[in-house]
């Protein structure tokens, strides 16, 4: 209440020299940055500025494509595309899906929509997160790219007519070969690391790290790729030493673009027609519902059972009863607040393990080490995953061997007998 | 019976997408693995002598061996016929042997350099004497000279092998003034050519003597030194004055300060300005609101079936485990519920919003790690102690995939074929065939097959 805040007045000698100090930062921290007189020039809706945020917007909306294959957009193409992209993340204004595709104008109104993208998230440290140069031979502790399953795929073009079902049979069995070839790279390049840890012992230059990584090692097999990366990762400290700078600075940035936004002409309240772009429609998420469903049904059922078999049983008189009662619902509810809170709306489903690729170290057995995950907790973790994952599974096909089994009917149907080794 | 059964067009087309998806991602994980390997090969084999080793003005001593040696190692062909050559050099030793036998000891300084050469017996012992004569001679030279010297194209080598033979007599001596460089390159040559190069780098036996380059690793520091390092120790090693966190550490921190907080309030009251300047109302949620509201929700679902099973498979002891099981279950229901009705909402916003959804995938958002908000990479190590460990870890995570994997098609499996198990006509074969099929596909995960007996009718 009583906290004197420190304000910053700035004055207006000050405010000239920030402004462009904070975007020449922004400019440096973004691929294809444009120099702060362009941003100058955008504000007055120059033409000459727009070709030029035309770029750095696909640059920064596609943060996939390497360096060189934007060249092999054409600049219309990537008009379109930085339009869809704005679109599709919900860009309030019209103008900017008004203007033309040959990217000659519109200066001020991309400043706009860059300003937005940045006032939305940590769009610099996003991007450098992207396209990080990886110095250490890195393995993610958490899949939670497996979890993200897609959304509906694109139809292939042979399967246009009907399909045999032993086309699916012969797609699953290459699917499990699939995996047992992964299995088996992957064990090898797990042997070939441990080579190459274990034989660059004490070579590194910090001691945390005391081995070289594969990265590090074949940049002295191979002088020119070493140098080659030398010159990525000074260009990524040059970033990030940019992006520390704007955080520092971007106060007078946003002042600067209430401006901007001020100068723009109101836009009219009638809706014009705009091209349809892909949304989710209700067929999407009709699988979704139908899973939810599916799912409230079997807890039902459960619940049911349960408490059926609870009432006729013993347990659960008395007194004391109550008291009791109602500790453990205050147990359960206290268990379950994480994964109530994570499936809420927006909420997070990280439920507190580590995350994120971490760079692998290899220590002596039984030596101290310093900051860092263990192994062993991380296979723990991994392995009641693991079982957790395999209840499910087994849940599920238990459940298809009840319906098929009652689909078929009762006897006198033909014998099933279930193949061995169950 | 071999009644093809066929699927319904829309099922179809669903199903062989899915399964499509999935060998698509699983062949791109396989080919980054093949990447990895290819280079992790490589550096375990020996060492091509493109390039120098260390490219450093003045490197530590260890690096200096390699350099002459590790380029003096020539091509195969060349290999083939140094090996011609020295089968003729040892006929000649042979013959020469039993001139000189006869005759004195002035043959004997060629005799033992000649041995030295030639005889492939002695080839674990000499080598590496003579080489590391060779070696400390070259460390005495500076390197780029040294390395510029041994670039030499080993076109020179016919003419040198002539020269060699006689020229083993001074060789063997170490002279030094005379033709240091040359001879040292030759003899090198001819022992690596009959020795299989022993002189090769590979990171086995020399691996411990690698150091990065100054540039390299004041840069590294700079920009990822892993967290907890001590500070007083990167001085002292690294000897630069960074004494700050990596940039990385840095980036990744969460600072709450006044022009901190300041900056993300004129944020907010800028989205807000261009939301009420905007003429258009726009969509409520946007499309990529909505697809990572789907994706949360699923899963949101997973997350739930995965602790309805835990709950289900648990094995109460006394009453109070089994109210509590009781009550767990009846809260996850609620939780359910909740989420459909989540959903339900979602579905309506949806359908006032733009119409059907084209077919075809849309752009997706990349997924943040951890489902909160956009995290930053920050340097974290794991730390391992075995390979056995290290490959324990990955075959573990990739079995986590794969089971997820498996969960999904079976999820769609379920979906799509169940429902065509009730349509077909009963008891036909061509059902019959199917039903196996199916059984097969969602029971067994497709590997196991049951055999379906059948009484005929006596042919009457």
């Amino acid at each position: 209440m009583g906290r004197r805040r420190r304000r910053r007045r700035v004055d207006p000698a000050d405010a000239t020299r920030a402004l462009p100090e904070a975007i020449a930062a922004l400019s440096q921290t973004l691929p294809a940055g444009p120099s702060p007189e362009t941003f100058r020039r955008a504000k007055f809706d120059r033409p000459e500025a727009a070709p030029a945020l035309w770029r750095l917007l696909f640059r920064v909306l596609s943060p996939q494509l390497a360096d060189g294959a934007s060249a092999s957009f054409s600049p219309e193409a990537q008009v379109r595309s930085v339009k869809l992209a704005l679109r599709t993340q919900g860009y309030p204004r019209r103008a900017l899906a008004q203007l033309p595709d040959d990217g000659s104008q519109g200066g001020r109104e991309l400043l706009l929509a860059l300003a937005w993208l940045l006032a939305r998230g940590p769009l610099p440290e996003r991007l450098l997160t992207q396209n990080r140069v990886q110095l250490g031979d890195e393995m993610p502790v958490c899949e939670c790219e497996a979890l993200a399953s897609p959304g509906p795929p694109t139809p292939s073009v042979e399967a246009d007519g009907c399909v045999d079902i032993r086309h699916l049979q012969w797609l699953m069995g290459k699917l499990r070969f699939r995996w047992r070839n992964l299995m088996a790279s992957q064990q090898e390049q797990c042997a070939l690391l441990g080579k190459i840890h274990s034989y660059t012992r004490g070579c590194h230059s910090d001691r945390s790290l005391g081995h070289l990584s594969v990265t590090e090692t074949e940049l002295l097999r191979d002088p020119e790729g070493g140098r080659q990366l030398l010159r990525r990762l000074e260009r990524e400290n040059a970033r990030l030493q940019a992006a520390l700078e704007w955080r520092r600075r971007e106060l007078v940035f946003w002042w600067w673009m209430d401006t901007v936004l001020g100068a723009c002409p109101p836009e009219a309240s009638q809706p014009t027609f705009l091209p349809r772009i892909p949304t989710p429609g209700t067929g999407a998420l009709e699988p979704l519902v139908q899973e939810l469903q599916a799912l409230q049904g079997e807890l039902r059922e459960a619940v049911e059972a349960r408490r059926a078999a609870w009432e006729a049983g013993v347990g659960g008189r008395g007194p004391e009863w109550s008291a009791a009662r109602t500790a453990l619902r205050e147990a359960v509810g206290q268990d379950l607040a994480a994964l109530r809170q994570a499936c809420e709306r927006g909420g997070s489903c990280s439920l507190a393990q580590p995350h994120g690729p971490h760079r692998l170290v290899r220590t002596e057995a039984g030596a101290p080490g310093g900051p860092g995950l263990r192994a062993p907790e991380v296979i723990e973790a991994l392995r009641s995953q693991e079982a957790r994952l395999e209840v499910v599974l087994r849940q599920l096909q238990g459940q298809c061997r009840q319906e098929l089994a009652r689909l078929v009917g009762a006897p006198p149907g033909p014998v099933w007998i279930l193949p061995p080794g169950r | 019976m071999d009644t093809t059964v066929t699927l319904l067009a829309g099922s179809s087309r669903r199903l062989v997408a899915e399964l499509r998806d999935a060998l698509d991602s699983c062949a791109e994980r396989q080919r980054q693995l093949e990447r990895s390997l290819r280079v992790s090969r490589r550096l375990l084999r020996a060492w091509e002598p493109a390039e120098t080793l260390a490219p450093e003005p003045t490197p530590g001593p260890e690096t200096n061996e390699e350099a002459p040696s590790a380029a003096c190692i020539p091509s195969p062909q060349d290999l083939k016929e140094l090996e011609l050559l020295t089968q003729a050099l040892e006929k000649a030793v042979r013959v020469r042997k039993g001139i000189s036998n006869a005759g004195e000891g002035n043959k004997a300084p060629s005799l033992k350099s000649g041995s030295i050469a030639t005889s492939p017996a002695t080839r674990a012992s000499a080598p590496p004497s003579t080489s590391h004569r060779a070696g400390s001679r070259a460390s005495e030279t500076k390197p780029p000279r040294g390395i510029r010297q041994t670039r030499v194209p080993t076109k020179d080598l016919p003419e040198r092998r002539l020269l060699s033979v006689g020229d083993q007599a001074c060789m063997g001596q170490g002279a030094g003034a005379t033709k240091p460089k040359s001879g040292l390159r030759n003899e090198q040559i001819v022992l690596s050519a009959a020795s299989q190069a022993p002189e090769a780098f590979t990171l086995k036996d020399k691996g411990i003597l690698l150091q990065l380059p100054e540039a390299f690793r004041k840069a590294a520091s700079r920009n990822s030194r892993p967290a907890g390092c001590s500070n007083h120790v990167a001085f002292w090693f690294v000897g630069c004055a960074c004494v700050y966190p990596s940039l990385w550490a840095q980036l990744s921190s969460t600072q709450t300060s006044d022009s901190v907080d300041a900056a993300t309030t004129a944020k907010t009251q800028f989205l807000q300005k261009m939301q009420t300047t905007s003429g258009w109302p726009g969509p409520r949620l946007s499309a990529t609101e909505v697809e990572a509201e789907v994706r949360h929700l699923q899963t949101a679902c997973l997350l739930l079936r995965l602790r309805m099973g835990e709950e289900l498979t648990a094995d109460p002891k006394d009453w109070m485990q089994e109210y509590r099981c009781l009550l767990t279950l009846e809260e996850l229901q609620a939780i359910v519920g909740q989420c459909l009705h989540g959903l339900r909402e979602l579905c309506t916003v949806v359908e006032q919003q733009l119409g059907p959804w084209p077919e075809g995938r849309f752009p997706r958002a990349s997924l943040p790690c951890g489902g909160g908000a956009d995290p930053i990479w920050s340097p974290q190590l794991l730390l391992y102690s075995s390979t056995q460990e290290l490959q324990t870890l990955a075959a573990l995570r990739l079995r986590v995939a794969m089971l997820h994997q498996q969960i999904h098609l079976e999820k769609v499996l379920m979906a799509e074929l169940l429902p065509l198990v009730c349509k077909q006509e009963p008891l036909g074969p061509p059902w019959l065939a199917l039903c196996r099929a199916v059984h097969s596909l969602l029971c067994e995960g497709g590997q196991r097959f049951l055999t379906i007996l059948r009484e005929d009718k006596p042919a009457d």
